[in-house]
């Protein structure tokens, strides 16, 4: 069996020496490892289709052997034995080809793993280049876009206008040529030029400042030539005073007030200014008539300047001041600090403190009477105030009816509409007057002086009023500055006043002023007779029986001014109640009547009695005079007198009463009565001298 | 209640000047318009002023409703009488008489429509006209005043047909006779006179202040107010308020009211007078006082009965005089509130 197997394997390893072109390569193979028989070097030599084949065959023979072999056993024989041997022997060199080709197929696989494992590493080493020139390209990608997104900082340079680069720029810097189809090169060019441009301004800048270096200091080599002509200045001034005292030019006079008026607090200053300036345009208004030596309006500024000035120190001063009298007053004052009162008034004075200064304004009238005006400025509650003094060429004899005529108190009483000046204009004021304890400010007027309205406007302090702007019928006044409105006003309630003053003085004394140029209002002879005149006051007139009309329609406001008269003709008493307002003449005295005769007549009981009233009352205008009606009062009064005659002599007489009437009708009256009311005839024609209806 | 309060503001010249005005002002005359919701009132200063009753007396009514709807200066003088047709108002005082539309009047066009004057006897001054009196039946209208004579004018032409002479001073009231055509007329000389219109001639002359009943020597003998009911008449002024029998000429009723009076009328069973003082009194006929209801003003000059049928709610009484104001009594007994100029 051996021998057949190696036989078997003789002509195969002859065979695969005898394929010459597998052999050259078997032969370097084999001679690399050393000429031993190598299974493995045949096993590339071998066609594995054929070996399959092999296989087949040999699997196909040895069945056939075994079948024979069943065959012969089972018929049993003794050459059967050879047979059997010859067979077995046969099927012994199959089962070596059966191993051969087993070994073959194992080395065979192990070859094709090792192949394998050799083409995937190659395949793993190709994907990893691949990796990294993915990687590349993106790196790459980045790049370029990190380029396209690049932003040259040029952009942000505002550059001249294209059309205005190719204008202006030399041409070594424009370079049209090149710049003009290249936009890169143009901009670089623009760019050029713009640093170009830009070192020029620069230049010129610094020009500028070393200009400017020189004319600083032109200036000031020029002010201390200024200020060195000060005091030659100074000194020629006070050469020229003598001059100008000898000649009547009160320049330097005027400059010194002005030198005053600017330690002025501020609200006086405006007034003081606003003051001169008016009264300079009345002079110049005068100068075109004949000359008059005296101005109608003298400003001045009274008070000490240096006390003006130590208000205005710094304030470390004034504390340390104030904390020595602090503390001298904390000794002195440890027995009376206890007593709230004094502290509080201390605290009230202070509040109530006026600035030092103060503007006098003299307003002079027609007839010479002067009213001098003294304004204050309350510094801490920041309103001003004003006195008045009202003075005569020639002496007044005073009656005693007219005492509050020209008193400081009330003779600029509601000079406008419900001015009366008692209370403060300035709604702050009330918080603190709260905090020190002063009720109203009108029991300190007397000594501060009166904080009218018209005074603040006057200093240009305006406050807010409490109540809404009651509306007032446009005057033609009003639209001229409020300035010339109030000195116009200043002015007709002095003269209103001294007439009024003029007027009482012999209304005391019973005769009735009525002037020539009025008589023509009045019938020569007039019966009834003025017996008393005297004043009232506002509470004894509320409490009047007969008043009670006027107390109601609001006429009888406190600020007006109250009197009595009594008209007397035989045995009738006429009384009249008399409300004075301030703004005496343009707003009449009103008159409210009460005759004593056969039982007491008011204006409620008796028709004639109330037409009367409105006699006086509502038409008072006929009684006005010549302008400016300052002889108002005096015209009612004696119009009053006239009406009682018609009064008592147009009462019809009692037939049942023996004897004469008391009365005799001397009046000429064309009819007695008329109208549903039995008016009588009070209305008198002047130059025929009879009386009528209204 | 609505007493004017006094004024918080100050007051400037105009100002004042109205308070006088307005505290002065006697309203001498009423007239109710044809619609009967508006009450037309004349003051001295010569002005009228229409009220509108209906916006007064609603249930919304401010207190601007309580003043003139318009005021129009209707005459120099002061207005004494008014007196309203179904068309016109009209209005007179010094001398004139004055027709106003009562449509134009409403849309506040304020344009007299005619003025007449009757024919006077010159004289220095013009006489006033105290009243005017409507005659319906013959569509004419009376004036009576201060030339002591009755003029008769007819409205259709406007032209006056006759005067009736007898007075001997001037006339203070007229009234008018229902069913026969005769006119009373009451003047400053105390007496009552009765005129037929048909024969223009004076028929009866009652002699007030002859009968010691009523005759007030210290008043005066002037009548001053009239008014007539068939054969009753009451009259007062100087002497006392009186109601008289016509047809017998003779006083029945005395009234006992000292202050003499300025207007009268008959009110179903009822005597409305007024005059001086502020009330209104309500007199029955045997004489008993039934009411005494105050006004606002010292003394009144004129009462105004509402009794148009167009405009019942608006029924009511309303009293002017020595004031600016209308006091409106919504019942007879009760002041509810006052118009005001």
């Amino acid at each position: 069996m051996s021998s057949e197997s190696s036989k078997k394997r003789k002509p195969k390893v002859i065979r695969s020496d005898g394929a010459p072109s597998e052999g050259k390569r078997n032969r370097s193979d084999t001679e690399q490892e050393g000429k031993y028989y190598s299974e493995e070097a045949e096993v590339d030599l071998r066609d594995p289709g054929r070996d399959y084949e092999l296989y087949k065959y040999t699997c196909q023979e040895l069945q056939r052997l075994m079948a024979e072999i069943q065959d012969l056993k089972s018929r049993g024989g003794k050459d059967v034995a050879v047979e059997i041997e010859d067979r077995r022997i046969q099927s012994c060199v199959h089962f070596m080809t059966l191993k051969k080709l087993n070994r073959l197929a194992h080395i065979r696989l192990k070859k094709g793993r090792d192949q394998t494992h050799e083409a995937k590493q190659k395949v793993d080493a190709y994907h990893l280049q691949l990796q990294n020139l993915l990687y590349e390209v993106m790196h790459l990608q980045k790049e370029i876009t990190k380029c396209l997104e690049f932003k040259s900082k040029h952009e942000e340079i505002d550059l001249v206008s294209l059309e205005e680069f190719y204008k202006e720029a030399p041409p070594d810097i424009s370079k049209a040529e090149v710049t003009m189809g290249d936009p890169h090169q143009q901009t670089l060019a623009r760019l050029d030029w713009e640093l170009e441009q830009r070192k020029r301004l620069a230049e010129k800048y610094r020009e500028c400042l070393s200009n400017k270096e020189k004319i600083l200091k032109e200036i000031e080599v020029k002010k201390e030539y200024l200020s060195s002509l000060q005091p030659r200045l100074n000194s020629i001034m006070q050469a020229s005073l003598p001059v100008q005292e000898y000649l009547f030019m009160p320049f330097d006079q005027a400059h010194k007030q002005y030198e005053t008026a600017r330690h002025l607090p501020p609200p006086l200053y405006v007034l003081f200014v606003q003051a001169t300036a008016y009264g300079q345009a009345c002079a110049h208004m005068k100068s075109s008539q004949p000359p008059r030596q005296d101005k109608m309006l003298s400003v001045a500024i009274e008070g000490s300047v240096d006390e003006a000035k130590a208000l205005f120190k710094p304030p470390e001063d004034s504390q340390d001041d104030e904390s020595d009298s602090d503390a001298e007053e904390e000794q002195t004052t440890k027995r009376r600090r206890p007593t709230l009162g004094v502290q509080l008034d201390d605290k009230r004075k202070e509040m109530l403190k006026r600035h030092p200064l103060s503007v006098m304004l003299d307003l002079k009238c027609k007839d010479d009477s002067v009213l001098h005006l003294t304004f204050y400025y309350l510094m801490n509650l920041n309103i001003m105030t004003v006195k008045a003094k009202v003075t005569t060429t020639t002496e007044l004899i005073t009656p005693i009816s007219a005492g509050d005529l020209l008193s400081p108190d009330s003779v600029l009483s509601c000079l406008y509409p419900g001015d009366h000046g008692k209370k403060t204009p300035n709604p702050a004021n009330q918080y603190q007057f709260d905090k020190v304890g002063i009720l109203t400010l009108r029991d300190y007027v007397l000594d501060l002086g009166h904080p009218y309205l018209w005074v603040q406007k006057l200093g240009g302090l305006h406050f807010p009023k409490e109540q809404p702007q009651h509306t007032v019928i446009a005057d033609h006044s009003l639209s001229a500055s409020h300035m010339e409105t109030t000195m116009k006003l200043l002015k007709t309630r002095v003269q209103s006043r001294l007439a009024l003053h003029k007027q009482f003085a012999s209304l005391e004394h019973g005769i009735v002023p009525v002037t020539s140029d009025c008589q023509y209002l009045f019938p020569a002879k007039v019966v009834s007779r003025l017996v008393k005149w005297v004043t009232i006051a506002h509470e004894d007139y509320m409490e009047l029986h007969f008043t009670k009309d006027i107390v109601e329609a609001g006429l009888a406001e406190d600020t007006n001014l109250y009197y009595m008269a009594l008209v007397e003709r035989g045995t009738a008493k006429l009384q009249a109640a008399v409300v004075l307002n301030p703004g005496y003449s343009s707003i009449p005295p009103v008159f409210q009547l009460c005759l004593n005769w056969k039982g007491e007549k008011t204006s409620s009981n008796d028709d004639n009695i109330r037409a009367m009233e409105s006699e006086v009352n509502v038409c008072y205008k006929e009684l006005c005079g010549p302008r400016p009606s300052h002889q108002l009062l005096t015209n009612q009064l004696q119009r009053l007198c006239v009406l009682l005659d018609v009064y008592l002599e147009t009462e019809s007489h009692d037939d049942s009463v023996e004897g004469p009437k008391e009365f005799p009708q001397e009046k000429m009256c064309l009819r007695l009565f008329r109208g549903p009311s039995r008016m009588k005839p009070f209305k008198y024609n002047h130059p025929q001298g009879f009386f009528s209806h209204r | 209640m609505e007493r004017a309060v006094p004024h918080a503001v100050p007051l400037g010249q105009v100002e004042v000047f109205q308070a006088l005005q307005r505290l002065h002002m006697t309203i001498f005359s009423q007239s109710v318009s044809p619609c009967g919701k508006f009450l037309a009132a004349g003051n001295n200063y010569g002005q009228i002023a229409i009220f509108s009753l209906s916006a007064a007396l609603s249930s919304e009514a401010k207190e601007e409703s309580k003043k003139p709807v318009v005021t129009f200066q209707a005459h120099d003088g002061p207005v004494y009488c008014m007196a309203s047709t179904d068309r016109h108002l009209l209005s007179a005082g010094d001398g004139e008489v004055k027709a106003w539309l009562w449509a134009e009047i409403l849309k506040k066009g304020c344009k007299e429509l005619w003025r007449r004057q009757p024919p006077y006897r010159t004289s220095l001054e013009v006489p006033e006209i105290n009243a005017l009196l409507l005659v319906p039946k013959e569509n004419a209208l009376i004036l009576a005043g201060g030339d002591c004579q009755l003029h008769t004018m007819d409205l259709e032409t406007g032209t006056f047909t006759r005067a009736l002479r007898g007075h001997t001073d001037y006339v203070h009231c007229l009234a008018l006779r229902e069913r026969s055509p005769e006119v009373l007329s009451g003047g400053e000389d105390g007496a009552v006179r009765l005129w037929d219109l048909r024969s223009a001639k004076e028929v009866q002359t009652i002699e007030v202040y002859k009968h010691e009943e009523c005759s007030r020597p210290h008043n005066g003998r002037w009548i001053g107010c009239l008014a007539t009911d068939s054969d009753w008449m009451v009259c007062g002024g100087g002497p006392a308020l009186t109601l008289w029998h016509l047809r017998s000429s003779t006083p029945t009723t005395v009234f006992p009211m000292r202050a003499p009076q300025k207007h009268v009328t008959f009110y179903q069973d009822l005597i409305l007078s007024a005059g001086q003082g502020r009330c209104v009194n309500q007199w029955q006929l045997s004489g008993e006082l039934k009411a005494q209801v105050p006004g606002s003003s010292p003394g009144l000059l004129s009462l105004s009965l509402n009794q148009q049928p167009a405009a019942p709610e608006c029924k009511v009484l309303t009293a002017a005089g020595n004031s600016c104001r209308v006091d409106v009594f919504t019942n007879l007994g009760y002041r509810a509130f006052s118009l005001s100029f």
